[in-house]
Order: structure tokens, then C-alpha cells, then sequence
């Protein structure tokens, strides 16, 4: 039996195997087909299935990351959209919040809404903000709304009207009236993609849910065929933005659900891993060439966030908190006019890429420093398969930073990286300390080509005490899908004061999410033993209009003292003070249904008998601790078995990632092969 | 090029560092946002942090409100002026709001500015401000266009040491809150107010005791220094010259005739002067703007205007010059009223960046926006407690338009950016109803770009008694346009709008009682459109009358007939190129 993982990228797409019998994962990275994804999915597949000897019947379960969603949106190829909401508002899509995106540069502008004005239609309907119905809509009126919507060529339609989070009937009436005029329209309705209050983002979300929706569909059809075609009799379970997996029943219905599905699937995977290496708490740490993702994962649960951006517009399923800025390998180092020094967020990206790799590119990147350092193979990078020029990359420093400033090559290199250190570190403290957590506590988990060679000193930087590097720390999304469970999200808003009354009302309301998340999961074949529930509700002191949100399972017993006891502690967790007798406000009752998918079994690579690790070689790596080079031992990682040990200075390669330890420091070699770098609580 | 080489110390660590301070503004900026009760601090974020040196020198600023950078900079002064660091003890925090006593813009932006200690002496201060949505004084809110003198804005507060030694003294915060009309918000707010400067504290310490002190303030030096050179860098890079704008009001608070602001920017070198002199005597109404006020609005039409990245420190100040005669709008006397200056500090933007048309290249020229801060206040009793709501909100409009792109629409313009209050948040919070959140039609300037388009918020009161209040700006006199382009439309306010009984209301009207289902309706201004409408493409004009941003009507006037013609036989083209009517499904995807 065989779970297939992988991650579809821009530029690649890494598949992860995992063969239930032995535990052993295999990687793999090929190139992506950007016109058609589904293609390069199937041959890769394909590739796997021939390579390995598959039986295709065997694979039980084929799991992935697509940014087919988001990448719609970027791109603007969603299909033509309706939009039937609440008479006097149609224009809230466009007006958002009535901030404009840059305070100084108007240069930067608000994206055009996905909804042209002439396809917004409005309908006599309103709802109050208990609930109460003001005026109900006309089945006439909808049904001639649609009509207009069917003759200017509408292939989705999105429904939101004002309060329906509260009474969801107008906004039904509305699906029908669609559903009969438009019968083959994708219909996205606000009450069931988000039922959430504050109209703009609930109607962002339905909006991009509605545009996005007739071409995933199309992707997903294509998709089964060529799974099926090679025999794959199950059908391929997709990555929702919040970690967990979809059917494609699920996607089909609720695709926005999608936008951030691979890094969301990385985050998940080393929550994983580094859950099972014994480290609840972590920051993650991917870089790739041009940018770098960081979250954080509290007691092993990531964290969520309603507030994020997809292609600059909001949307508010639940996603994983997860903090992008513009500081990569591909970074570009420059001196400004005034004479500072700044590194990113222009990349030289794949193309022309680093200095030293010789395509063009002339101004010195993130990259090159770390080649001039000896921190990268200065002859040959990704296991000697791609030449570099560190001449090259020496001399770009030189003439563009080096002498204009007046340091020594290696200290304008080392300069870049400080830079980039520290702009990373500043994404750390925003999803860390800014929010109130104390990163002593937290581990940095490094992934992605350049984690592992940042990590050692940005963790230093932070005061962190730990480092780990998992294995093949390049493909850890791919990883992560095998990791993940099936996850459903339900929200009911019900904004109220917490009394007696209400609190019975948010339970049932729970419960009634929990009868329909047992009937998902029923209906995607999860059996009651697997069944898990995470039960949250979020509430404010009242007058407030930020929710903090409560873990119902962490109380002992689910009862309005309780809740109010976890409530202010919550608060105080959060905002360093509580206000003992103000009324609390409950604003949403959430519920994560959660199907548990098996585990993949330990990899349990049998223990390594030498313990005293075997360097390759040795190269001169610069160190500013020591304001010179330093002759550093390089090790393979293939050659460092379970319980070894490096000291630093050192350099761990593999075919991926380089792993940097400095003087002083010192790394393990865990049971299941991660590098755990121990840094004591000495901070710097 | 600016001929003074200044060297920067060590521009590696400069940048590291300039790191670690925005890491804690944002820090601080978060714990403001998110801890604050009040809903104009917390949903709107009209609030802002800043790190001085102790010297009085602003050092760092997150970016919230451009405006508030004026009060930080000027109550950290005040705080100098009345007490020598000398005598300030850790854990002190003081408090003022008072334009002419403490550096203030207008009463309810209140300022705390805490001392930061190293080693016994004071080395730096944590400052924050906030806009309490009242703060006393003779109408909810505590702004009305009217105001004749400070007097009647609220509780004035001079620098007072509301913590001293690490105590809040109560008596006095409860002094200050039950002075306004929801004191129980105001406590927790100024104590919220207070946390985050001591957050601010806690973070610059530990930053100073792992870097030490002296690579601090080399770092501080650094940065200051930066700024200048880059600001006079962009300064050179202008031709030398003279060059007047100007932008009028459409009057001073208390009616009369338009007011005008006039600015004269001198290039010389890289040395910039913008001098105010022309500029409207002192405003009987509410509508001057205090020195901090103008400092502020310079500050920041010169970062939009030549340089969006620079860094928000003293550094701005020490490259340009501003002359502002006294006793005129710009540079009121004593005890003229400030309360509605936010408008005025938008049409002073107007203003430089009107004379800066003149001096920058035409990609980087922008028509006038909406350039008004229309506020809204609704006050009344609270559907199940006692006590008072006060509603306030600010609306966007219509942003001018540029060479490359039609002004956005509906959208805060220069000061300020705060965020609406989604409807569904204010019907569940008071007594009233929205009945329309909409685009004003018509409303953008016409040209070969278009003035983005205003914003109708038409509100009902569902009990009797609601007390509403308005300052607005922009009725009588639209946005300009340049180069050849349209002016945006005009401003209006409109009671019981599509009744028999509808009426214009003035712009500045307070204390009006309405009835329980009588309705206000507000429309912001549009912006000035770019260039000859004439020169619009047939196809954004076809776009334009196909969504109703801009009717046939309208079109036919501002664009002309023939052009009318040619965007509708476009318009035809294109749709039965896509075989309209026929109601196709996944078009070409299949």
C-alpha cells in the first residue's frame, strides 16, 4: 500500500512516497507544466509509478498542494461573475473598507473587483441585525435578476446579503431562483462559504469562492481523468489553506478554500515532525529563492488567521497564519543613494538569478555573499549537478558594495547576510513576540533550499534556544500532505452577550455543527474512531470589536463560568489585562472536524552504529564571531546516521539545503534523521 | 547630489537596527490596536506609536495616521519644555492633548509619552496617541465646524504626569474621564494608552542592554542622518525654482466666503522652503491647524510627493523649511478653534501638491482628491443600557486622478486612512439602519484619466432622539483637475433624501435632532480627473457608462457626442462578440 503526497509549484513539483509497509518515503522534484498543471501531475505520477514499480491499485491515498486557486486570481482567468446582493450595496465590493492600499504612494492601487458594476444586481431583501426580517425578497424579482445575470454571460454567481449570517433564508431563496434560471452557473452563497459578519470580507470571500469556482471544478475533472487513467482507482484529496485535506466533493464547492494550499501543507508537515521529535512549540522557517515564509506553531496546533490577503484581496476561511516577506537566496543587495545598504525585496529570481550562476545577473544577491563566505559550495551547488562562480559573485561584491562602503569583501558579504538576518528576525517577532509569545520557548524549524543555512544565526539573533533541520528540508511540503488529517471548518456568528441563554445557544449551535461535520466525514469514509473535534468560541468584552478566541476543549468542564474564567485568561494571555465583571460577548462559534487519515508510520531508520560523524572534507567558511575564515569540516548528511554529533564550525550539504553551524555551536543527529542545533539559553 | 557628504557611521548596522525599532513600533502599534476598547481606536486604528530620542528627536513612527506624527513630535516638546528630564523618574507617563499648551492638533487625539531609562538617565521616550471618539466639550464627539474658540472642543489638557514612579494616579483619571461622555471607554483606553508605551519601554531596554547604548545611539545618528541625505537627494534632483499652489475652503467653519491655503515651495539646491504666506486669515469656526498640524501635512505631502519609503524621523524636518505667518489658518492665535483642522490639513496637501505639479515630471502629477476628512457623528441613547453612543466615522471619496490611472474610488485621501465601520458592526451596535453604502455616480472628474468617484452612506434613526453632527468640506467647490482634466464633483449632505420633505443641510451643521426613521444622507466629493476628457480611450469611456460610474447624460457632456457614439459601438461589439444572451457556460474552458 502506497500514500502519494505532492505539492505543485511554479516551477516544480515535489512528490513525496510513502510505502505503508516499510515507512520509507521517497522524494522526488520535477518540473511543473504550467499551462495545463494537471499534465505535469500526471506524468510525474506516471514516472513514480514506473520508477518504483507501483501497482497503481495499491496507492490508497494521493494527497496535494495547488495554487491553481490563487494563481486564477493573480492572473485574473476566473470566470465571468454575477453578484445578487442586499438593494443599496452592491457597490461595499468595491468600496471595502475606504482605505487605500499605501498612505504615501499613490502608485499603488485598490485591485478592480472581481465583479464588474453591471453584474452587481441588487434586490429588495433586508435583514435586520437581530436577525428579523425588514423585507423579504420576491421570488419575481430574483428570478428576473438571474435572468440578467444568465444574458450578460455569467458562468458563476455570487450570493451576499446584509445579516445573512444570522438568517440565512433570502440568501437560500436566492440559490434556488439562480439554481432554476442558471442551472449549470457555479453558485457560491455567503450564508455557506462564510457565515461570518462584517459584509465586505464575507462578500470578498464568497465573491473569489464564485470566480474561482467553474475553472477548479474544470482542473479537477481533468485531474480524475488522468489519476484514473493510470489506474489510481481513489480519488486525490487537496489542501485546504488551513493545513488539513478536502475531498474533492469539498473543493468543488468550496474552492477559495484552496488559496494558500502548499505552504499551508509545509507548516502542518513540520508541526508534524517536529511534534514527534518532541518540540511542541516552533517557528517555521522556509526560504526559497525569492521569498521567506514564517508561522508559528503553539503546543503543535498552528496558528489560524481570518485576516489575509490573497492577490490583494481579503479572504476569511480560516487559513494558517503564515507571514511572507521579500528576503530570499535571489535577494538583491544594493547601495542607495543616501548611501544605506539594502538587501531585497527585488530578487534576481531564477532568472538571471545569482551572479554566480552565470545567466546574466550582475548585482550581487543573498546567494552570492553566502558563496563569497564559503557557507555554499563555492565549486558546484545541488550535489555538484549545478556549476557556480564564486570570481564572479566576489567580484560583484567588491566593486557594488565592498568599496563604496569601505569593508573588506567578506565583511560587506557578511553585511548582506546580517541584513537579510534581520529582516527575517523582524518577520519572527511579528508572528512571536508582537503577539505576545516568548520565543525562548520556541524552536525555529528551518526548511526550504535556504533555511537550514540561515537558522543557526537568525536563531541566535532571536534569542531562540534550538534549531532543527528535517530531512530533505526542500521538499517538506510534499511531506506535509502525508501528514495532514481531513479537516472541516464550520462558523456560526451570533454576536450576544454570554448569559445563561446564549451560552446554551452556542452550544447547540456547536452542536449542530458537529452533526454536520459527523455527516462529512461519514460521507467521506472516516469511521467514528477517527473522528476528532476542536471546538472554539470567540468573544470580546463588549463594546469591543476584536475577538480573542477560546479553546472549549482545554476547560474541564463546558460551563458559562468556566468559559468566562477562560475567557479572561485568554485575554489576559493576550493583551497583558482582563476586566473582571464587564460583560463578555460570544461574536462566533467555531468548530475543526477532524478526520484522523493513519499516520505515517515512523520512518525508523535503523540506528547508526558510529556515532562520531565522518567530515567529507574541509573548506575555509569566514565567521564574524572570528572576523576570518575558519577551516570548516563539510559532512554529507547521508553520512550522518542517528545519535551522531557535529560541532561547529561546520557545514552539513545535502542535495537541497545546506545546514550552517557556527563556532560553538552543536548539533545531533535524531532518531529519525532531523538535525537538532542545541544553542543553549546564552541567546547571543 | 547633494554636495554635503555625510558619511554614514556603519550602514550595516544602521539597517539591523532600523529593524529592531519597527519591530517595536509594530509591536507597540499591535498592542495598541488590539487591547484598545473603543471602536474608533480598535476597528478604525486611528491611533500611532513613535520612538524618540531624548532630545526630542522622533526617531521612528508606525504608519498609521500621517496626522498624528504632528502631535507626537509636539507633545514629546511639551513634555520637554515642562518637565527637564532631569526630573523625571522611571515609570513616569505623561499626558496632554492641548494644541497651544502641549503640541496638540485638536482635543481628542490624547498623547502619553513615557520616559525610557538607561542606567539612571533618560535616553529615550515611547509615545503613542489616540483619537477618543469624545473627549468632552460642547457637542458629542467633541468637533463641531462651528466651535468659535478651544473652549468649546473639550477638556484642553496640558502636560500632566498621569503615572508617576510607576502609580496611575486614579483621581486624576477619573478627573479626565467623567469629563467625557463615555468615561468608562476612556479609562480603559488611556490605561491601554499607558501599556503600550511601558511595552515600548520594556522592548527599547532590552534592546539597548544587548546592543549597548553607544552602538544605539550611533545607529539613532545614523538614521537621522540617512534621512536627511536621501530627502536632499530628491530635493537636488528638482529644478531651482518657485512655485505657488493653492486650494480653497469652502469657508471657515462658521460660513462666509471661500477660505483660500496658499503655499509657495522655493528649490534652492537641496534646500526646500514651502512657505504658506497668502493663506486665509485665522477661521472663526474650528478649521485652523496648529503648527504640528502644518508640520505634520508637510511631512507627509513630501514623502508622497518625492519619496513614498523615507523614513518617518526629525531627519524630514531638518531638510525643509516652513514659514507660516501667524495669526492665519495655517498658524492660528490662540484660542482659535482646531477641532475640523484635518480638512484643512488635506486642502493644505492640496495645496503642495498643486505646487508641486509644477516642479515634478507628469508621471508623478496628480489631480486634486476629494481632499476633505467628512465626519459624521451620531449620538443618541443606547438601545438596552443607560448612558450615551457617539458614532463617529469619517468618510472616504474620490481619489484625483494620475497620467498612468483614473483616481481610485471611495477611498481616504492624504492625512488620514481609517477604515470604515462595516455596516453589519454599527446596526449591531446602535440604534440605526444603513440604508445605502454606494459609488456617487457622476461624481469623478472627467479626463483622459478619471477622478475617482465619492461615497453615499445614507443613515436611519430607529429611535427618536438621535443627535447628529457634521464637518465637511468640498459643497460648493469640487476637486480641480489638471492638465486639461474635469473637476470632481461636489460634496452635499441631504435630510429625508428621496422623501417629500428632503432638504439640504450646510456642511458644518450641528445638534440637529432627528426623528425616529428620518434618514441623513452624505455624499463625498469626487476627484479632479487628467488630462483633455477628450483624449479618454473609447473603451474606458465604454466601461465607464456600461458599470454607471458615469451616466449617458454626463458623458455626453463632459466627452462630447462622437465620442459617446464610438464607446457604445464598442460596447456593442464586444458583447455580441461574446454572444451575449446566449448564456454560455465556461467559455472556452472546456
Amino acid at each position: 500500500m502506497y500514500r502519494i503526497g505532492f505539492d505543485v509549484g511554479g516551477t516544480f513539483t515535489d512528490f513525496a512516497v510513502l510505502d505503508e509497509r516499510s515507512g520509507a518515503v521517497r522524494h522526488f522534484k520535477l518540473p511543473s507544466t504550467p499551462g495545463d498543471l494537471s499534465r505535469g501531475i500526471a506524468e510525474g505520477l506516471a514516472h513514480l509509478i514506473r520508477s518504483l514499480e507501483l501497482d497503481p491499485g495499491l496507492i490508497r491515498f494521493v494527497g496535494h498542494g495547488t495554487t491553481t486557486a490563487t494563481n486564477m486570481v493573480i492572473e485574473r482567468r476566473g470566470s465571468r461573475t454575477g453578484l445578487l446582493t442586499t438593494r443599496g450595496f452592491r457597490d461595499v465590493l468595491e468600496i471595502g473598507r475606504q482605505t487605500r492600499p499605501h498612505l504615501y504612494d499613490y502608485g499603488i492601487v485598490n485591485p478592480p473587483p472581481l465583479v464588474d458594476r453591471e453584474n452587481r444586481i441588487e434586490v429588495a431583501e433586508r435583514v435586520a441585525a437581530d436577525g428579523s426580517v425588514v423585507e423579504a425578497p420576491s421570488d419575481a424579482e430574483l428570478e428576473a435578476a438571474a435572468m440578467r445575470l444568465r444574458e450578460a454571460g455569467a458562468a458563476a454567481v455570487a450570493i451576499c446579503f446584509l445579516h445573512s449570517y444570522r438568517m440565512p433564508d433570502h440568501e437560500a431563496a436566492a440559490r434556488r431562483a439562480v439554481e432554476k434560471v442558471m442551472p449549470e452557473a457555479f453558485v457560491s452563497v455567503s450564508s455557506e462559504v462564510l457565515p461570518e459578519f462584517r459584509e465586505f470580507e464575507r462578500l470578498s470571500t464568497t465573491v473569489l469562492n464564485a470566480y474561482v469556482g467553474p475553472r477548479m471544478a474544470a482542473y479537477l475533472d481533468r485531474l480524475l481523468g488522468r489519476i484514473r487513467d493510470l489506474g489510481i482507482q481513489i480519488e486525490p484529496y487537496t489542501v485546504h489553506s488551513n493545513g488539513g485535506l478536502m475531498s474533492m466533493r469539498s473543493v468543488r464547492a468550496f474552492p477559495v478554500r484552496t488559496c494558500l494550499s502548499g505552504p499551508a501543507a509545509g507548516v502542518v508537515g513540520a508541526a508534524e515532525v517536529a511534534r514527534d521529535a518532541g518540540f511542541p512549540d516552533i517557528i517555521t522557517f522556509d526560504v526559497g529563492g525569492t521569498s521567506t515564509d514564517v508561522s508559528l506553531v503553539h503546543q503543535s496546533r498552528p496558528r489560524f488567521t481570518g485576516d489575509r490577503l490573497v492577490a490583494d484581496y481579503p479572504v476569511k476561511t480560516p487559513m494558517l497564519d503564515i507571514h511572507v516577506i521579500g528576503a530570499g537566496g535571489g535577494s538583491i543587495a544594493r547601495i542607495d543613494d543616501a548611501g544605506a545598504l539594502k538587501v531585497g525585496p527585488e530578487s534576481a529570481g531564477a532568472e538571471p538569478g545569482p551572479v554566480a550562476y552565470g545567466r546574466g545577473g550582475s548585482e550581487p544577491t543573498i546567494t552570492d555573499a553566502n558563496l563569497v563566505l564559503g557557507r555554499l559550495d563555492p565549486g558546484a551547488l545541488l550535489a555538484g549537478r549545478m556549476q557556480v562562480d564564486a570570481r564572479a559573485a566576489r567580484k560583484a561584491i567588491r566593486r557594488r558594495i565592498a568599496e563604496p562602503l569601505g569593508l573588506s569583501v567578506e565583511a560587506a558579504a557578511e553585511g548582506i547576510i546580517r541584513i537579510a538576518i534581520a529582516n527575517m528576525a523582524r518577520a519572527i517577532r511579528t508572528v512571536s513576540t508582537e503577539r505576545g509569545h516568548d520565543l525562548g520557548r520556541f524552536s525555529l524549524f528551518a526548511y526550504g533550499g535556504a533555511g537550514p543555512l540561515h537558522a543557526a544565526e537568525l536563531a541566535r539573533d532571536c534569542a531562540m534556544p534550538r534549531v532543527v533541520v528535517p530531512v530533505e528540508p526542500g521538499t517538506m511540503c510534499a511531506r506535509g500532505i502525508l501528514l495532514s488529517d481531513l479537516v472541516f471548518d464550520f462558523v456560526r456568528s451570533a454576536v450576544a452577550e454570554a448569559d445563561d441563554e446564549t451560552w446554551q445557544a452556542a452550544l447547540a449551535a456547536l452542536n449542530d455543527m458537529m452533526a454536520e461535520g459527523s455527516r462529512l466525514l461519514e460521507q467521506d469514509g472516516v469511521g467514528e474512531a477517527d473522528r476528532r473535534w476542536r471546538r472554539m468560541v470567540e468573544a470580546r468584552y463588549k463594546g469591543q470589536n476584536h475577538e480573542v478566541r477560546i479553546d472549549l476543549d482545554v476547560l474541564e468542564v463546558p460551563s458559562l463560568p468556566e468559559f468566562i474564567r477562560a475567557f479572561e485568561a485568554r485575554h489576559r494571555e493576550e493583551y497583558g489585562y482582563d476586566v473582571p465583571g464587564r460583560a463578555v460577548e460570544i461574536v462566533n462559534c467555531r468548530l475543526q472536524a477532524i478526520g484522523r487519515v493513519p499516520t505515517v508510520a515512523d520512518a525508523g531508520q535503523e540506528s547508526g552504529v558510529c556515532i562520531e560523524a565522518i567530515a567529507r572534507g574541509e573548506r575555509p567558511v569566514w565567521f564574524r564571531s572570528e572576523g576570518d575564515f575558519l577551516p570548516t569540516p563539510v559532512f554529507d548528511r547521508a553520512d550522518l546516521p542517528p545519535g551522531a554529533r557535529v560541532e561547529g564550525p561546520a557545514v552539513i550539504e545535502e542535495m537541497s539545503a545546506t545546514t550552517l553551524l557556527h563556532p560553538g555551536q552543536s548539533a545531533r543527529v535524531d532518531r529519525v534523521g532531523n538535525i537538532i542545533i542545541e544553542l543553549g539559553s546564552s541567546g547571543s | 547630489m547633494t554636495s554635503i557628504e555625510e558619511r554614514l557611521l556603519d550602514p550595516v548596522t544602521m539597517e539591523v537596527f532600523s529593524n529592531r525599532l519597527l519591530s517595536i513600533t509594530e509591536d507597540m502599534g499591535n498592542l495598541l490596536i488590539r487591547a484598545s476598547f473603543s471602536t474608533n481606536i480598535k476597528e478604525r486604528r486611528d491611533c500611532s506609536v513613535g520612538l524618540f530620542h531624548a532630545d526630542g528627536r522622533l526617531i521612528a513612527q508606525a504608519a498609521h495616521i500621517p496626522l498624528h506624527l504632528g502631535s507626537l513630535m509636539g507633545g514629546v516638546e511639551a513634555v520637554l519644555r515642562r518637565w527637564p528630564v532631569e526630573r523625571m523618574r522611571e515609570g513616569d507617563a505623561f499626558m496632554c492633548n492641548d494644541p497651544y499648551l502641549a503640541g496638540g492638533t485638536h482635543m481628542p487625539d490624547v498623547t502619553i509619552v513615557t520616559p525610557i531609562f538607561h542606567n539612571g538617565s533618560v535616553r529615550f521616550f515611547a509615545a503613542n496617541i489616540a483619537h477618543h471618539s469624545d473627549f468632552g466639550g460642547s457637542v458629542p464627539g467633541s468637533i463641531a465646524g462651528s466651535s468659535p474658540t478651544v473652549f468649546q472642543e473639550g477638556l484642553r489638557l496640558p502636560v500632566i504626569r498621569l503615572v508617576r514612579a510607576g502609580e496611575l494616579d486614579e483621581d486624576l483619571l477619573y478627573l479626565v474621564a467623567h469629563n467625557t461622555r463615555e468615561p468608562e471607554e476612556r479609562m480603559l483606553d488611556l490605561e491601554v494608552q499607558v501599556a503600550t508605551n511601558r511595552r515600548g519601554v520594556e522592548l527599547m531596554t532590552a534592546l539597548i542592554d544587548r546592543e549597548g547604548i553607544e552602538t544605539v545611539e550611533r545607529s539613532v545618528e545614523d538614521i537621522l542622518t540617512y534621512t536627511r541625505r536621501r530627502l536632499r537627494n530628491r530635493i537636488a534632483a528638482l529644478a531651482d525654482g518657485e512655485y505657488t499652489g493653492e486650494a480653497w475652503l469652502d469657508d471657515d467653519g462658521q460660513g462666509g466666503d471661500p477660505v483660500p491655503v496658499r503655499v509657495t515651495a522655493r528649490v534652492a539646491g537641496d534646500r526646500l522652503t514651502l512657505d504658506f504666506s497668502g493663506s486665509g486669515p485665522q477661521a472663526r469656526g474650528a478649521l485652523n491647524m496648529v503648527e504640528s498640524a502644518l508640520n505634520a501635512t508637510v511631512c507627509y505631502a513630501i514623502k508622497a510627493l518625492l519619496d513614498p519609503e523615507l523614513m518617518p524621523n526629525s531627519g524630514i524636518f531638518e531638510a525643509v523649511e516652513i514659514d507660516a505667518p501667524a495669526g492665519t489658518i495655517v498658524n492660528p492665535r490662540f484660542p482659535g478653534a482646531v477641532g475640523a483642522r484635518s480638512i484643512t490639513c488635506n486642502k493644505a496637501s492640496r495645496a503642495i501638491f498643486a505646487a508641486f505639479s509644477g516642479l515634478l515630471p507628469p508621471e508623478r502629477v496628480m489631480a486634486a482628491g476629494h481632499d476633505s476628512v467628512p465626519a459624521i457623528v451620531f449620538s443618541g441613547t443606547w438601545r438596552d443600557r443607560p448612558g450615551t453612543y457617539v458614532y463617529l466615522e469619517t468618510i472616504g471619496g474620490g481619489a484625483g486622478a494620475r497620467r498612468d490611472a483614473d483616481g481610485m474610488n471611495a477611498v481616504h485621501v492624504h492625512m488620514t486612512n481609517t477604515t470604515n465601520l462595516p455596516v453589519e458592526a454599527l446596526e449591531h451596535e446602535y440604534p440605526l439602519r444603513v440604508d445605502e453604502y454606494a459609488l456617487v455616480e457622476d461624481s469623478g472628474g472627467a479626463g483622459r484619466r478619471r477622478g475617482g468617484l465619492g461615497i453615499a452612506r445614507q443613515i436611519r434613526a430607529l429611535a427618536d432622539d438621535v443627535i447628529f453632527s457634521i464637518r465637511s468640506d468640498g459643497h460648493i467647490l469640487g476637486a480641480p483637475g489638471v492638465l486639461g482634466g474635469l473637476d470632481g464633483g461636489t460634496a452635499a449632505l441631504i435630510r429625508n433624501h428621496g422623501t417629500p420633505s428632503a432638504e439640504y443641510l450646510s456642511s458644518k451643521v450641528s445638534h440637529v435632532a432627528m426623528k425616529r426613521d428620518e434618514s441623513m444622507r452624505i455624499e463625498t466629493g469626487g476627484g479632479g480627473g487628467f488630462g483633455p476628457p477628450s483624449e479618454r480611450a473609447a473603451a474606458d469611456l465604454a466601461r465607464d457608462i456600461r458599470g454607471g460610474y458615469v451616466s449617458r447624460e454626463a458623458a455626453a457632456r463632459d466627452y462630447g457626442a462622437e465620442k459617446v457614439g464610438e464607446a457604445l459601438r464598442l460596447d456593442c461589439r464586444e458583447a455580441s462578440s461574446l454572444g451575449m444572451g446566449v448564456g454560455s457556460f465556461e467559455r472556452g474552458s472546456k
